[in-house]
């Protein structure tokens, strides 16, 4: 069917009023008007949120207002925001096909126009108007991470999502109901228009009886059921309830048990206030971040250790899921492992007797710099100080590392490959012999030695006792920004990785099985940045080990300006995001943890890549320019 | 013959003669049976807003120069699903019609041929629920020109907003207005004014929010709406 031209005419007119439409091109707009639909919603309907999955349609207010929530803050917090007239939604979840962080309710009664996710796409490819506009916001909200990191990832947002959380704050919306002789048509229809996946039969607000999806089937279709039949003959008569007050907990207890999906909460007459579905309760975290924490801190031996490890990867995945940006992300999974390591160490110390010898365990490595991904190896050591001889002491911490080593391997730390591991006798060292081992791959930086400071001068204490730790950077620091000769091998070495992209500004990839296109993340993404930061960290005397950190203080020092820092900064973690995001597929081989293929990213990840490569290539020529390499 | 009497012979038979592809056409129009759209929840029913223009509002002397047409289809106003003609007219309206509508002397002169045209209406619609405000008027104009052009008695269903508004919304209006008051009350704006398609799109928004209200009433389907209008008018009468 065509699209009629007095409609398109009144569309386009009225996009041409609105950014970024207002700057498109007529034949986009067409197009675009060709299939935009109106539709409505009545105020306080949820247009979307992140149950829905992958949004079939990106919207633009015709009329009226859109509230958008963040989906970790309840919507009592004031980090929601307005969209108005003219304005789109949602660009982030739409590009990526994937489903948005935010609620987006209708503030009032309002209508959009909505075009179809493929419409969408095609969009993009060929309005370079509109591809730039996506671009710029998502590039913004890259850079408002951080602040993101501040507002929601916070312990209270998390445990609100917890098992202990009343019903009444699960509810998320007025519960659909009817009285007892309403006709089938009539309820199904009224629950497919609220998008309601059961119907509640009430009496003067008291529910009587239920009727969900699954009953359609067996009570309606298979028996032919005459759809003028009154509900109250194919309900569910006297359907489970809970109090308000009760928690998800009761809830989930009672749905296992009882083997229902829906849980009504009644207040205390009995009248109905919202129905709590399975849904609602797997869409919560199993186990929220505090709980987690205190599991890990009460952990009496190993095996709830061992636990809790699960959890925690199964709660990042669910994080990341829900939108959690890399940063926050990494920064708690780093903390949770520093909890589990910290607990084991715990759980061990009793059966070693440490108690003249002055230690600190100290990660190295990724888990250094507080940048861990899901698949990370263990990279740690002992740094100790004692009175007593070092032939004395030193098989009692082998011992003791061994033991922690072990132990963390069972709490899903795989062992290095590199045996850059605690028990490794060259890695249990006195301080002062740690001290001389620094001096000297900095003195004489051969390869070994500069391979050596990409993993040993990213440390960080995380049991025993810190000051070690602090005397050693302070040492590293002192000698690294003295000695320019190894400044600049360092600086020589992060330049060896090359920037993935050719002069045409496309990707260069790389082949992998017989298979080209693939890009890898880590080598020639993440280290682009991690290794200059660490270059520009240690001559400028910055303690810091995390890459952003080490960047944002490093910058001023050395001359980057802030624009430019900030665009460092957001394309690192971008390619973190990447990297989150392919690890956390489930058929990825830990061979393949890092690899990308380039052909599955949608065209503005492609763009945003690309950005973030030139911002790479960015920073290498900082480094050539001030070690004129 | 006399004169009423040829008067009336012209009222019962059609004066001008159907191609047998038309009479087959309008034929098969007749046979349809009433759409499910009217019993249909909203969710799943297409309802037909339609708006006409006229050489004037004398609804026996005056003669219909267009049909605009935009569905509610499923609860989406979509512009592939519309529907807009003009018809062919023999003589051209006044010129203060014309500035009415906006439809010029050329246009209305290239206009469609009627009985063609009608017929596309009546295909577009099938017997789905037809809305428009006032529709009286509406019906009247197409009825009229059916009778001429097709020679048979055009009876269609009709729901009229100008009374469902009223009935669903009494908070706001007791009785029928105009229909710009109620534009303005929920903050509608209309691309072009006396535009068929234009005045069709904005009465079909408000045909979306009455529904709204209709479903917190309770009334599921275009029938219902029907039931309401017929006792909002009895309810005036007494």
């Amino acid at each position: 069917m065509t699209a009629n031209a007095t409609l398109c005419l009144a569309t386009v007119e009225f996009l041409s009023k609105h950014a970024p439409f207002d700057t498109m091109r007529a034949e986009d707009l067409t197009f675009i008007a060709k299939r935009l639909a109106l539709a409505y919603y009545p105020e306080g309907h949820i247009v979307l949120e992140p149950e829905m999955g992958a949004p079939a349609y990106f919207y633009i207010v015709q009329r009226g207002a859109i509230r958008v929530d963040g989906a970790t803050s309840g919507p009592s917090q004031d980090t929601h925001a307005l969209l108005e007239e003219g304005e789109c939604f949602p660009i982030g979840a739409a590009s990526g096909d994937r489903p948005t962080v935010n609620r987006y309710t209708a503030a009032e009664d309002t209508f959009c126009y909505q075009l179809a996710s493929a419409d969408f796409h095609r969009l993009l490819q060929q309005s370079s108007e509109f591809n730039r506009f996506c671009t710029a916001y998502l590039a913004t909200l890259l850079g408002q991470t951080h602040l993101n990191m501040q507002q929601s990832f916070q312990q209270k947002a998390l445990e609100q999502q917890g098992m202990a959380a009343s019903l009444s704050r699960l509810i998320r919306r007025e519960p659909i109901t009817c009285p007892p002789d309403t006709s089938l048509a009539e309820a199904f229809t009224a629950m497919h228009a609220a998008r309601a996946g059961s119907m509640v039969i009430t009496e003067a607000g008291v529910p009587i009886g239920i009727l969900t999806q699954s009953d359609l089937l067996p009570r309606v279709l298979l028996p032919n059921t005459p759809l003028d039949t009154p509900i109250s003959q194919v309900m569910t008569p006297s359907p489970f309830t809970l109090s308000e007050h009760a928690t998800a907990y009761d809830a989930t207890l009672a749905m296992a048990t009882r083997g229902i999906r829906h849980v009504l909460a009644v207040d205390g007459a009995g009248r109905l206030r919202g129905v709590i579905s399975e849904r609602d309760l797997f869409a919560m975290q199993r186990v929220g971040l505090r709980e987690l924490r205190q599991r890990i801190e009460h952990a009496t031996d190993l095996a709830n250790l061992v636990q809790a490890g699960q959890d925690l990867r199964q709660l990042s995945y669910n994080l990341l899921a829900q939108g959690l940006g890399p940063e926050q992300l990494t920064q708690f999974v780093s903390a949770m492992n520093d909890c589990i390591v910290r607990q084991v160490i715990a759980l061990t110390l009793p059966k070693h007797d440490l108690h003249d010898i002055q230690w600190c365990w100290l990660a190295f490595g990724s888990e250094g710099r507080e940048e861990q991904t899901f698949s990370t190896d263990q990279d740690n050591g002992l740094v100790y100080l004692s009175e007593r001889p070092d032939d004395e002491i030193k098989p009692t911490l082998l011992a003791f590392a061994a033991e922690v080593v072990a132990g963390l391997d069972q709490c899903g730390f795989p062992l290095c490959q590199g045996h850059i591991m605690a028990s490794n006798p060259d890695l249990t060292l006195s301080l002062e012999a740690w001290q001389r081992k620094f001096s000297h791959w900095i003195s004489s930086p051969d390869p070994k030695a500069l391979l050596a400071a990409t993993i040993f001068f990213d440390l960080r204490p995380l049991a025993g006792d810190e000051s070690l730790a602090q005397r050693l950077t302070k040492h590293l620091l002192q000698h690294v920004s003295s000695n320019t000769m190894f400044q600049h091998m360092l600086a020589g070495n992060a330049l060896s990785s090359h920037v993935p992209l050719g002069l045409v500004r496309d990707f260069v990839t790389e082949t992998h099985q017989g298979q080209s296109g693939w890009l890898d993340l880590k080598k020639s993404g993440a280290r682009l940045f991690v290794d200059p930061a660490r270059v520009l960290a240690l001559a400028h005397g910055v303690a810091a080990t995390n890459t952003l950190s080490r960047l944002e203080q490093a910058a001023p020092k050395s001359g980057i300006h802030p624009d430019v820092l900030h665009a460092m900064l957001d394309a690192f973690r971008f390619i973190q995001l990447l990297r989150l995001r392919l690890q956390q597929e489930p058929h990825t081989e830990k061979s393949r943890a890092n690899l990308l293929r380039v052909d599955e990213l949608n065209p503005l990840e492609r763009r945003m890549l690309k950005e973030s490569l030139q911002q790479a290539r960015r920073l290498q020529s900082h480094l050539k320019t001030r070690y004129s390499l | 013959m006399s004169t009423w009497l040829k008067k009336l012979a012209f009222w019962r038979t059609p004066s001008v003669q159907l191609t047998a592809i038309q009479q087959d056409r309008l034929a098969r129009w007749q046979a349809l049976p009433r759409a499910a759209d009217w019993e249909q929840p909203f969710g799943s029913a297409r309802l037909d807003i339609v708006d006409v223009e006229s050489s004037g509002l004398n609804l026996r002397k005056d003669s219909l120069i267009a049909i605009g047409a935009v569905s509610l289809d499923r609860l989406l106003l979509q512009p592939t699903a519309a529907f807009e003609v003009v018809l062919r007219q023999e003589t051209v309206s006044s010129h203060e019609n014309i500035l009415i509508h906006g439809i010029s002397g050329n246009i209305q002169r290239n206009g469609h041929e009627p009985v063609e045209a009608l017929l596309d209406f009546l295909e577009f619609n099938g017997k789905r629920p037809l809305v428009a405000y006032h529709a009286f008027f509406d019906e009247a104009m197409l009825a009229r020109a059916m009778r001429q052009y097709l020679g048979f008695q055009y009876q269609a269903p009709w729901l009229d907003l100008a009374w469902l508004l009223p009935a669903l919304f009494p908070e706001h209006y007791g009785g029928p207005v105009g229909l710009d008051t109620w534009l303005k009350r929920f903050g509608i704006t209309v691309f072009a004014r006396h535009n068929a398609i234009s005045d069709c799109l904005a009465t079909a928004q408000l045909t979306r929010i009455a529904i709204e209200r209709a479903r917190k009433k309770g009334i599921y389907h275009a029938q219902g709406l029907a039931a309401l209008e017929n006792a909002k008018r009895r309810a005036s009468r007494l």
